[in-house]
């Protein structure tokens, strides 16, 4: 394993960054405009009456929670979609990065941009709303391991279709991941929703994160048994795209790297 | 005897019912230039993503310096590179910024200043600020042969390396392989369409036809191969007697404003030039084309199609 190539892929990716409009808009942009239009609804309807100053916050964490579970999962779909998008992707593929160290290169980005993405919608939260996420305490470290790692599951996913189908599909790179999030409980609490949608739910991982975000902040504590068996499935999940991803790239290698497109 | 450092042994690539690459095996030297030829579809950039490592071969082995690549391909990567006339780079960055990637990529030594002797070299200096976006084609080349050159790569592989390049800069490029070849005994496997580049650069050339292998030698030995050669000559007297030799002779001739000329076997030319002489017909220039690598490719293509 090798450190600078690892930091090679990351550097490509930051460089690129810095001057990509699209890539500042997809970690700046909408994550501040998410908590922006979601805090306004509630704090309107807070206004009528009809919401408490404690579900005003609960629907503001969870704006910033959901985000991780978005931005990490956009992050390393967008990434490799780059290398296709720029077909630097066989260039890339012939130099002696290892996969391990593109997947390492690929996470060490996506944390990156989730630290400048997290910081900016949290400050934005506070000022705001006064809404001060690291209310969460403790649970917020654990909330942010188990939701990334399902981002990256889902992202290591796309990718490995992406290796596959190419960018035919690359709407997935932002789209995809929405297809859990109404099995996530983001937005409400579980109980309140039709039984087979519970049932369903119990295979999502997002979805104890979430009860377990609005536990905290209503009772000040959450069950941890609940956020392990988050993180355990989300071991799961990860182990099985990493998989995927190996196994689409031995598949795109035998139709030739340098034919994706 | 020079060491091997490319040997490829019964190499073949199916795609589902049509076989790209069928069963070729080569080697090539250390220090050694060696051309692959080929008409579109012979199967010479399947070879070439092969030894690269980006397409799996259905059967066969690929090895650098003795080792296999599917075991060894860090090692071995690290101490090749490669570059394609239609290859890019990501175009939002600049020269500078991607040159810099692959230096860490490679992990190369002091990179920075490895860039700079090379942007020198390539006469891309004024060009590294700028984005790859901005550039020409033939620029874009030329960038992505100082990335080829980058980490002193032992084997090199170009695809096309001039395609796209002004003549006086391909020119530059040839003389940098040949010094870099003498320097450090750098071996190259490449492709070209640009026969005079592979008769000036290559010591030998595997012509590769339908995915196999359909002949191996020098350029010279390849031109030499086709018997023919062409007899120009301006002819001031006895066009009429000359034209009716070509006939008898069963040779092809072409005549305009009388310019004639003639396609005569290397070994009957001497006799044919006593011939005119005796039969006192008069030209007033005369040149002999010799047959050329580019025209054992065209004959090859002629019988493909």
């Amino acid at each position: 394993m090798s450190k600078r190539r690892i930091w090679g892929l990351v550097l490509r990716h930051l460089y690129n960054f810095r001057r990509n409009y699209d890539r500042l808009v997809d970690t700046f942009y909408w994550p501040s405009l998410d908590v922006l239009v979601w805090g306004l609804t509630i704090f309107a309807l807070s206004r009528m009456g009809q919401t408490s100053p404690l579900q005003i916050k609960a629907i503001v964490f969870a704006v910033l929670l959901w985000n991780i579970v978005w931005r990490s999962q956009s992050e390393l779909a967008v990434s490799f979609l780059e290398e296709l998008w720029s077909e630097n992707i066989a260039n890339l593929m012939a130099t002696p990065l290892r996969k391990a160290e593109m997947i390492l290169g690929y996470l060490s980005l996506s944390l990156i941009k989730f630290c400048l993405s997290f910081t900016l919608t949290s400050v934005l939260a506070y000022v705001l709303y006064q809404v001060n996420v690291l209310e969460l305490g403790f649970y917020l470290l654990l909330f942010i391991i188990s939701l990334m790692m399902f981002g990256w599951a889902f992202g290591f996913l796309t990718i490995s279709l992406f290796l596959r189908f190419g960018t035919t599909i690359q709407t997935l790179a932002w789209a995809g991941i929405w297809v859990v999030m109404p099995f996530s409980a983001v937005y409400y609490s579980l109980s309140v929703l039709p039984v087979w949608v519970q049932q369903i739910s119990r295979f999502f991982p997002a979805a104890y994160i979430f009860e377990a975000m609005r536990s905290v902040l209503f009772t000040g504590s959450a069950r941890l048994d609940g956020v392990l068996v988050s993180i355990g499935i989300n071991l799961l999940l990860l182990s099985l795209s990493l998989l995927l991803f190996l196994r689409s790239f031995a598949v795109a290698h035998k139709n030739g790297i340098g034919h994706l497109k | 005897m020079p060491n091997l450092v490319l040997q490829v042994k019964s190499l073949t690539k199916t795609f589902k019912n049509f076989t790209a690459v069928d069963g070729i095996s080569f080697a090539v030297k250390e220090g050694e230039i060696v051309g692959l030829l080929g008409p579109n579809g012979a199967g010479k950039t399947t070879t070439i993503q092969m030894l690269l490592g980006l397409m799996t071969p259905t059967e066969g082995e690929i090895q650098y310096f003795g080792k296999s690549l599917v075991t060894h391909r860090e090692v071995i990567l690290k101490r090749i590179n490669h570059t394609s006339g239609y290859s890019r780079l990501p175009w939002r960055l600049s020269v500078w910024e991607n040159l810099d990637v692959y230096g860490h990529l490679y992990e190369v030594a002091n990179h920075h200043q490895k860039i700079r002797e090379l942007a020198q070299a390539f006469e891309i200096t004024d060009l590294l600020p700028r984005r790859v976006l901005d550039l020409s084609a033939g620029q874009t080349t030329r960038v992505l042969l100082v990335k080829a050159f980058l980490n002193d790569p032992e084997v090199l592989l170009l695809d096309e390396p001039t395609a796209s390049l002004d003549p006086d800069i391909a020119d530059k490029i040839r003389d940098y392989i040949i010094t870099e070849r003498k320097k450090r005994k750098l071996s190259i496997f490449m492709t070209s369409h640009n026969m005079q580049e592979v008769e000036e650069l290559c010591d030998r050339v595997i012509f590769l036809n339908r995915g196999q292998i359909l002949v191996e030698d020098t350029p010279e030995g390849l031109a030499r191969r086709n018997k023919e050669s062409e007899v120009q000559l301006m002819v001031k007297d006895g066009l009429k007697r000359l034209i009716q030799m070509a006939t008898e002779k069963k040779w092809n001739y072409s005549e305009k404003n009388r310019f004639i000329t003639l396609t005569i076997p290397e070994h009957e030319i001497a006799p044919f030039l006593n011939s005119i002489s005796k039969q006192s017909i008069k030209y007033a220039d005369i040149q002999i084309v010799r047959p050329s690598l580019e025209d054992f490719f065209l004959s090859v293509v002629e019988e493909k199609t």
